[in-house]
Parts: structure tokens; C-alpha cells; sequence
């Protein structure tokens, strides 16, 4: 009598989805009294705990700042034999952590995919996201991030062999080309060539991707320029070394890079974006790791970023722009980390294996686009 | 006498108890949900499925995928790549497992010892690795796509894409696909009409012959009689381009062929166990009666064997269904990838990760419906 049939199994099962999908698509006006009935009062304290408490809060209680990294591009984010992260990104991940807790290494490294770290950012598994993210608008929109201040600003490019004579993606046609996948370089890949007939092949991982493009099955590899220096600078001599390899002029997509947090927390939001602008002043100030702690000149405005004694009519104070950091984070951040041109040159500037110039990524004062409000 | 109160009755106690069951189920899903749609609508996500229609951006390897094309084309294009896996590798993984399982039991001690050493190789091995294994090992060592290897002019292939001899069709062959269809209905009545004049006459049926026939003869004479619409057809090479023939990318045969070769090791012990489970006495009878090897196999074992090997081989069937997903590592565009493509490229996680489960129970709910109705078949009358 108990025959279970396979169509009742459909049946039953397709009923268990159909109320999920009921759950999660039913209007907004019922889902608070749901939520009161059903929830209870957890649901309501995570949702006031999301909106009300802010990061910053959590990350000085734990002590550790949880920080979403890339593992896989040499010079911004990159593991090593044993396990130490290095780059660019990781600089920030660092100085970050130097601003809010005073040490540059109370920091939890979380390797991630492209296409897990919103996801990531979403369910609080990272507080912030520096893994070299294009700030778009449909990401800003639709994934709940706040971007901050851009902290390199990179562009798509094409990486052939030089032994194929390719001089430009016009002459492409019909050929395959590796990407990552759930990347905005995805996107544009296939807007540049439009009508043009390719093979897009996708690659969740940079390792498998290189395996492919070492076997010619694909002809050309695309990504953020930055990180295609990145590659070539670390091809195998078994392949011929960087010298085998080429990347086009052309820059076909602008990708800001720089770091993520969660919407809704503006004050978290405030206190990453001055840790960037801070590496960014410092540098407009000359003020380096090796002069930051030793500084006892009486310039006002380095004073107050310092967080060094001001003298006033009433006596001694410090300058406190009430942000929710020490007085003195600026002075952690660079005695520990560095100014932006540190942390560039000792990642992926002229003297790494990566080789890139400052080009775009200069203090607007030399032509550059890097600009910082003042901090007074 | 009294009668007990109803709450003491077992066939009350027993409902009122399924009914908990199930109101718990459902308050869990919906608590589940609920709180889902709750932390969403608090961090400002969306929870409709409206972005459903909205453009992927992307191109799909080997495919006429258009960017601007709605996100659930991109997903039924995944849907298809899953389901071309499946409906060719469920046949070859249902042969080549049977042979190594009947294998595992010969007489001849290299054969038997061969056939072990693949099993216990291949089912001890994790599929992801094999399929990388067969991938970087195998395919990517073909030669490259800018110069590919031309076999008797017959094939092209590349560690990109592998082509063949296939049909080209024109103008008719709708026509002729309605023939051919029409042909094999008529095939199964000759088929049926054999059977009955074999069983009231006594004579041989020869059926198989006679359905053949009709079959073939029925589609040949539709053939010309629509204008031979169907040729062969061979690959063509011309710069990069590859017209005409029948093929597929490399990263889908990498995952054929590594999903074929790990799911037929745990075939084989089904078919090897259930061959076994076969009473001995079958074996001496069909001995007795003279049947060669093949035969006894052919009549006496396996159709005995089958019927005992195939509800655990529909779990076999339904792993290698849900394995296909690891092809992600290796970039094939099935159905997995194109989820977390869309997700990567801004399109909410959770909605899509629901329809993939969707799409995923939807495979296993059908293979699991085909092989019972099998199944059923094959019962014998009484159980």
C-alpha cells in the first residue's frame, strides 16, 4: 500500500521548492508579520545588529581585522610556499589593521574567487574586501558593497604570444581567448569584440586558465593589465620565460581597483577610506616609513595628521576629526606599512618582477590621478 | 467493553504523527526562507527573480550565445551542455561498466586481475581529480588549435575542439525525420504482431529481423522519395574555422571521458555483485543443457543479474548526473558554471543557486523516473 512512486517523490519535493520560492517571493508588507510570527526575535536583532553596531566596533572587540584577498596575482595578492600573503591588496589589508588595531599583522587573511567574495562580503565572513574589485555601478547597486577610494587604476588588456604576430584584438577573429570567469574583464571581453566571432573560454581558477594557455588551447589571455604583468613576470622559463609572451597596447576598459565594504555602515565605510587617503596624503607629504616616526617639524597640517601635539591658546592638543580612529592612526598606518608609493614600489613598482610604472596611479601633482580631500 | 479513547488509537497516534512530521518540514523551510528574505531585504538585495530577463553580457564557448540574450537563455544553454553529458555518457558508462564486471569474473586470471586493477584504481580516486587528470594529462596534450591534426581528412582535432564525420541536413529532412519516426512505430507493431505469431503458432519469431527490416525499408523510401535530404558530412578547415562535421570542445570530452571511466568502476561491481548474486544452480542448468559461454551469459545470467543490479546502478546513473558539475574546474559550460558566471557577474546568489538545485533535482528526478518504469518492467510477476 506504502508504494512510494517516483512521481510522488516529484511531487512531494516540488511542493518542499515551491514553498521555499513562496518564502523568499512573497510581498514585503506580509513578510514583517511572517517574520514576527515564524522569525521570532532572532531574525529581527541580526537585522538590527547589521544596521545598528557598527564594524568597527566588532573588528576592536575581536581584535583581528577578517580581510577577503586574492591568493593567485603576484604583486597583489599572492600566497607563498609557506603560506605568507604578499601584495599590494594585502598592503591595504595591513594598514587597515594598523589604523583600527595598531598592528599592522592582526589581520585574517581569506583567500577568495571572483565569484565568491561578495557572496563573502554579504554574509559578514570578511569585514572588508580588497582583492583587485572593480568599483561598477550594477556591483554598487546590486551586491550591497560600498566602494572606497580607488587605490589603483588599472585597464583590460590582451596577452598573446609573441611568436603568433598578433599586433591588435582586430586580428583576432575566430580565435580563443581565456578568462576568468565572473569578472568584469568577462564582460568587456565580449563587448570589444562584438560582432567578431571568438571562443571564449572561462576558467574559474587562475592556475587551470595558465595550464590551457601554456597548451595553446587558448591564443590569448585577457585580465586587468596589472595582472597580466603579473603573470608574465612569473611565466615558466620551461615556456619560454616573460620574453615568450606579449601584451597589447591596447586598454580596452577602465577597472578602478581598491577596496569593498558592506552597505549601510557608514562609519566603517569612513574609517577604510582614510586609511587609503592617508597612504595617499603621506606620500603628498613625503612623510615615509623610515622619517614618519622621527618627524618633529612644527608644519600644522602634518601635526594634526599625525596626531601630534598642536599648541594652542588653551595649551597642547591633538587633532581628533572624530572618524572613530586614534588620533595617531596615520602614524601606524605609515611607520608600519608606508605611503601609496611604498606600498607600490615594494609590490609591483619598477624594481619587482611585475615592473610597472606609476603611470595613471601618480600624485595628481606629478599628472596622476591620485588625489586625497585635505585632512584637517 | 469499553472502547480505548481515540488518542490511544494506532491509527491516530500514527497520523497525528506524520502530520508533525510534515508541519515541521514546512516550518523549517519557511523559517529558512523567511529569514533569507529578511537579512536580504535588510542588507538592500534583491529577492525577486526579475533579473532573469535582464542581458548576460557574455559569450558562450561554441555556441551562437548572444550577449545581449536574457540570463535564463544562458542557463538553458548550461541546462542542454548538463543534459549532453548525461545522454551520451549514461550509455558508455552502462557498456564499459558491464564489460569490466563480467570481466572481473573470467576465468582468464590476466583479464580478471586487469579488470580489478581498473576498479580498484579508478573508484578509489576522487572524480575531480580524474577529470583534471584527463583534462591536462590527455586533452591539453593534443596539439593546439592553430595547428591541428587532420586524420585521414576525416577528423580535426585540437585540445580545443574535436570534429568528425557527421550528417548535414537541407530542406526536407524534417519530412524525412517524420518518416523516420513514423518507421519506428511501425517497426514496434511488426515487432508486437512477430511476438504473437511466435507465441500462438510456435514457429521462430525472428522479430528482430522483421522489425529491422520494416524499419529500414520504410525510411530508405523515404529517403528518396523527399529528395535525399541528409549527407554525410565532413569537417572542414579553413584558417581557424571548422565547417561542417559533428564534434565537441575538448573540455567536454575530458569530462565525458574521466566521469565515463570513474562511474563504470562502480558499475562493474554492481554488475560483478550481482552476477554473483545469481544462484549457482542457474549456472550448472544452463551447463547442462549444452549453452555455450556467451549464451548462458546472454540468457541465463545477466538478464537475471540486471534485474537484481538496477536500483543501485540508478544511483550510479544520478551521481554521474550530479558529478558533471566538477566540470567547472576545467571551464565546460554546463550548467554549474553558467550559475556562478551569472552570480559573478552581479546576478543574486541566492535565486540562482536555488534554480540550479532546482535544475539539478529536475535531471535526477527524470533518470530516476525512466529507470523505475524500467525497473518495474523487469520485475518479476509476483514481487
Amino acid at each position: 500500500m506504502q508504494e512510494e512512486t517516483p512521481l510522488k517523490r516529484l511531487a512531494i519535493l516540488l511542493l518542499a521548492l515551491g514553498l521555499v520560492l513562496a518564502a523568499c517571493d512573497s510581498g514585503s508588507d506580509d513578510t514583517t508579520t511572517t517574520a514576527a510570527a515564524a522569525g521570532g526575535d532572532e531574525t529581527t536583532t541580526t537585522a538590527a545588529a547589521a544596521a545598528g553596531g557598527s564594524m568597527l566596533q566588532t573588528v576592536q572587540d575581536r581584535g583581528t581585522l577578517n580581510c577577503g584577498v586574492n591568493d593567485a596575482v603576484p604583486g597583489f595578492g599572492y600566497t607563498d610556499a609557506d603560506g605568507n600573503f604578499s601584495g599590494f591588496d594585502v598592503d591595504y589589508c595591513r594598514a587597515v589593521a594598523a589604523a583600527v588595531l595598531g598592528d599592522a599583522n592582526a589581520v585574517t587573511f581569506r583567500p577568495l574567487t571572483a565569484q565568491q567574495r561578495f557572496t563573502a562580503l554579504q554574509s559578514g565572513e570578511i569585514d572588508v574586501l580588497i582583492r583587485n574589485t572593480t568599483f561598477t555601478s550594477s556591483r554598487d547597486g546590486r551586491e550591497g558593497a560600498t566602494f572606497l577610494t580607488t587605490t589603483f587604476y588599472d585597464g583590460q588588456g590582451m596577452m598573446v604570444y609573441a611568436e603568433d604576430g598578433i599586433t591588435s584584438i582586430d586580428d583576432m577573429a575566430n580565435l580563443s581567448v581565456c578568462v576568468l570567469s565572473g569578472t568584469t574583464t568577462e564582460l568587456n571581453l565580449a563587448a570589444r569584440f562584438g560582432d567578431t566571432p571568438y571562443t571564449p573560454l572561462t576558467f574559474d581558477a587562475n592556475d587551470q586558465l595558465q595550464a590551457a594557455f601554456v597548451a595553446g588551447q587558448c591564443d590569448g589571455w585577457t585580465s586587468d593589465k596589472s595582472q597580466l604583468a603579473g603573470v608574465r613576470s612569473n611565466f615558466p622559463e620551461s615556456e619560454g620565460g616573460p620574453e615568450a609572451l606579449v601584451i597589447l597596447d591596447e586598454t580596452f576598459s577602465k577597472e578602478p581597483l581598491g577596496p569593498v565594504v558592506t552597505d549601510g555602515d557608514t562609519q566603517w565605510a569612513q574609517v577604510v577610506n582614510w586609511v587609503v587617503l592617508a597612504t595617499i596624503t603621506a606620500e603628498e607629504w613625503d612623510l615615509t616609513s623610515a622619517n614618519v616616526a622621527s618627524y618633529d617639524g612644527d608644519d600644522a597640517g602634518i601635526r594634526r595628521f599625525l596626531g601630534l601635539e598642536i599648541q594652542t591658546d588653551e595649551g597642547a592638543t591633538t587633532f581628533d576629526p572624530g572618524l572613530g580612529l586614534p588620533t595617531d592612526f596615520a602614524t601606524q598606518v605609515i611607520s608600519q606599512v608606508g605611503n601609496y608609493g611604498e606600498i607600490f614600489d615594494r609590490n609591483v613598482g619598477p624594481d619587482t618582477a611585475l615592473g610597472l610604472s606609476r603611470g595613471v596611479n601618480a600624485l595628481w601633482t606629478d599628472g596622476g590621478l591620485l588625489y586625497s580631500p585635505p585632512y584637517r | 467493553m469499553k472502547r480505548p479513547p481515540f488518542w490511544r488509537n494506532i491509527r491516530v497516534i500514527r497520523a497525528a504523527l506524520q502530520i508533525v512530521a510534515v508541519a515541521v518540514v514546512v516550518g523549517a523551510f519557511l523559517y529558512l526562507g523567511n529569514n533569507l528574505r529578511n537579512e536580504l531585504v535588510a542588507k538592500g538585495l534583491p529577492t525577486d527573480f526579475s533579473f532573469l530577463s535582464q542581458p548576460t553580457g557574455v559569450n558562450i564557448a561554441d555556441s551562437d550565445f548572444d550577449p545581449a540574450s536574457p540570463v535564463w537563455r544562458a542557463l538553458l544553454v548550461g541546462i542542454k551542455n548538463t543534459f549532453l553529458l548525461v545522454i551520451v555518457g549514461i550509455p558508455f558508462l552502462t557498456i564499459l561498466g558491464t564489460l569490466i564486471g563480467v570481466a572481473r569474473l573470467s576465468t582468464n586470471w590476466l583479464v580478471a586481475k586487469a579488470a580489478m586493477v581498473y576498479v580498484e584504481t579508478l573508484r578509489n580516486i576522487p572524480p575531480l581529480l580524474i577529470i583534471l587528470f584527463v583534462f591536462n594529462a590527455v586533452i591539453l596534450q593534443l596539439p593546439p588549435p592553430r595547428d591541428p591534426s587532420t586524420p585521414l581528412d576525416w577528423f580535426v582535432i585540437s585540445n580545443l575542439k574535436i570534429t568528425g564525420p557527421g550528417f548535414a541536413a537541407s530542406s526536407g529532412a524534417g519530412a524525412l525525420l517524420a518518416i523516420a519516426l513514423f518507421a519506428v512505430l511501425a517497426a514496434v507493431i511488426v515487432g508486437i504482431w512477430r511476438t504473437k505469431y511466435s507465441e500462438t503458432t510456435g514457429h521462430h519469431s525472428h522479430r528482430v529481423l522483421w522489425s529491422l527490416g520494416v524499419f529500414v525499408a520504410i525510411v530508405l523510401v523515404g529517403y528518396f522519395l523527399t529528395g535525399r535530404p541528409v549527407s554525410m558530412s565532413f569537417p572542414d578547415l579553413d584558417g581557424r574555422v571548422i565547417t561542417g562535421g559533428f564534434g565537441g570542445l575538448g573540455s567536454y570530452f575530458a569530462v565525458l571521458i574521466a566521469l565515463v571511466m570513474y562511474t563504470a568502476s562502480h558499475v562493474a561491481e554492481i554488475v560483478r555483485g550481482s552476477i554473483q548474486a545469481v544462484p549457482k544452480g542457474q549456472t550448472e542448468a544452463a551447463n547442462a543443457i549444452a549453452l555455450s559461454g556467451f549464451q548462458r551469459l546472454r540468457y541465463v545470467i545477466l538478464p537475471q543479474a540486471f534485474r537484481i543490479a538496477l536500483p543501485p546502478i540508478i544511483n550510479q546513473y544520478l551521481n554521474f548526473a550530479k558529478n558533471t558539475s566538477l566540470a567547472i574546474a576545467i571551464g565546460f559550460t554546463e550548467i554549474t558554471l553558467i550559475t556562478f558566471q551569472a552570480i559573478g557577474n552581479g546576478y543574486p546568489a541566492p535565486q540562482l543557486i536555488l534554480l540550479l538545485m532546482g535544475a539539478y533535482l529536475l535531471f535526477s528526478l527524470t533518470i530516476s523516473l525512466l529507470v523505475n518504469i524500467l525497473n518495474r518492467r523487469l520485475q518479476l510477476v509476483g514481487n
